[in-house]
């Protein structure tokens, strides 16, 4: 019963919904408010779910001062502190909660993203090297691509935004394309799949 | 024993990776603090986002919808965006509508709005309204009503208002008038307006996003299903140009005084206009055009450093093979 209940649930509710992307009838119309409403009323448990989990996971990990539990504790401090303000001050400009996300989370976001510009340049000088043809081409076309998106570009030739471009709508079309069209037959044979029941490993518990 | 000689070569494909990422640093930095002027091309799908909405200007019974899907790690990309868009709104007279899915957004969209508002008298209501955070989950079924109502479909506004009873909501029903839709993204999270949106409703859907994720793009682009795409850093600067060049464009009057006088997108005025950084005095209105200096800088020296990897590497490889 454990795995069939929520088998029939997926079957069900799968073939409501697919139908009503077809039916547009008031009946089809009528149940897909109904399920609105109830969506509504289900996601903020999701929140609390996951508010749960991270204070399980992370007090764990303080209760058996596993390697950098401190960082657990500032995890927890944050997480009831930024909550905490936004309850009482609210999350308008000119609030505590607006000075912690532009002071803290703003250029903590921003430093973990530009990160990467250091990691590419160290890996542009230490790894990409034109060792086989194949290399050369991808190396060649990166070069271009990344004069092409800058103004200097176009100053060195009028041909750089062009070949860049070129290289965009083309080769990288034909790329995506085919990965997009491989993507969508796969999405289209595992979701007929949970339909009919074939595939249940997403109930877990192995087979 | 005499020690083995090391060359130049062998040197430099052995440098330490600090001494990288500290050119890196400084290449990025200085251009940011002294910026210079650099002359930014438009390209077709910025212009066609910003003719769209041009083309919505004093209009009651048209409005765009901004969609925030990304946290503050993409921020230096797409802010500048969003800001240059309800720039453009609010310059032309044109309705618009913000919201997110995403709780993380939520502190973005209200600093983009507020940042976006200095020295307009806009009204919350009338000429804009944000309809605030509503939970990822709700997203596509959202969507999918909001074709048939929008004000029944997000119900209140952000500041609790019922959406039904706002005065910009007078002329705008559903996807028919509020017939353009820009998610801002870092991922592949506007594709659900294209799916839902364009396909269902026949929506016009643009994206904003990060310079990564915008090769993903590109074949909805050509397909025709999006209208137009800002990608990364310089989509931004493109659309920053744009506004500068026709919404915020000034004219003497007979007095000899400066008058907003906006004009019609035009390729030619485009191609030959020619902004001076110094001319712009409000540092929020050229972000992405400051922020392309430092990425010519940073991409200039990926290129040396490329080259040089390379020298080095074909050198070594020929001394290695004499030896042997």
């Amino acid at each position: 019963m454990k795995r069939q209940i929520p088998l029939l649930i997926v079957i069900i509710l799968g073939f409501i919904f697919a139908i009503h992307t077809f039916v547009p009838h008031k009946v089809s119309a009528d149940f897909f408010d109904w399920y609105q409403t109830w969506i509504k009323a289900i996601s903020p448990f999701m929140v609390l779910l996951g508010i749960m989990s991270l204070t399980m996971v992370h007090s764990t990990k303080i209760k058996r001062k596993v390697p950098n539990w401190q960082y657990s504790v500032v995890t927890l401090l944050s997480l009831v502190g930024t909550g905490a303000v936004g309850f009482i001050w609210g999350t308008q400009e000119g609030t505590p909660f607006m000075w912690l996300f532009k002071n803290v989370q703003m250029p903590m976001g921003a430093t973990m993203f530009s990160l990467l510009a250091f990691y590419i340049a160290s890996a542009a000088y230490k790894a990409f090297r034109a060792r086989s043809a194949e290399a050369t081409v991808l190396l060649v076309a990166a070069m271009i691509v990344m004069l092409g998106q800058v103004p200097i570009g176009i100053k060195i030739s009028k041909w750089i935004p062009e070949i860049s471009s070129w290289i965009l709508n083309v080769p990288n079309l034909a790329a995506k394309r085919g990965i997009a069209l491989g993507v969508g037959l796969g999405m289209t044979a595992t979701s007929l799949k949970i339909l009919l029941g074939i595939e249940r490993t997403y109930l877990g518990g192995g087979d | 024993m005499a020690e083995k000689k090391i060359s130049f070569y062998e040197r430099m494909q052995a440098l330490d990776r600090r001494y990288i990422y500290l050119v890196v640093a400084l290449a990025i930095i200085i251009p940011l603090l002294i910026p210079f002027n650099s002359k930014t091309y438009v390209t077709e799908p910025s212009e066609n986002i910003y003719k769209k909405i041009d083309s919505f200007a004093g209009r009651k019974d048209r409005a765009v919808l901004l969609s925030f899907t990304h946290d503050a790690s993409t921020m230096a990309e797409l802010f500048p965006m969003e800001v240059s868009i309800l720039r453009h709104c609010f310059e032309r007279n044109i309705l618009v509508f913000t919201i997110c899915f995403l709780p993380q957004a939520k502190p973005l969209m209200d600093y983009a709005l507020q940042t976006a508002k200095e020295g307009y008298e806009v009204q919350s209501g009338i000429d804009y309204v944000n309809f605030g955070y509503k939970p990822w989950a709700i997203f596509v079924p959202l969507l999918l009503k909001m074709g048939d109502d929008i004000a029944e479909a997000v119900e209140t506004d952000d500041e609790g208002r019922i959406v039904n009873n706002l005065e910009i909501m007078k002329e705008i029903k559903n996807y028919n008038e509020m017939n353009l839709i820009v998610d801002f993204s870092g991922s592949a999270a506007g594709l659900r307006w294209i799916t839902y949106a364009r396909a269902k409703f026949g929506a016009n859907v643009a994206l904003g996003v990060t310079a990564v994720m915008a090769a993903d793009n590109y074949i909805y682009l050509q397909s025709g299903q999006l209208t137009g795409m800002l990608g990364g850093l310089k989509g931004a600067a493109e659309y920053e140009k744009l506004v500068d060049v026709f919404a915020t464009h000034k004219e003497l009057d007979e007095n000899g005084i400066l008058k907003p006088a906006p004009r019609e997108f035009s390729k030619e005025i485009i191609k030959e206009s020619w902004i001076k950084m110094s001319d712009i005095k409000n540092r929020q209105h050229k972000t992405a055009r400051i922020g392309m200096n430092a990425q010519t800088v940073a991409h200039i020296m990926i290129i040396v450093f490329i080259v040089l990897g390379n020298i080095g590497y074909f050198v070594s490889k020929r001394k290695t093979e004499k030896v042997s």
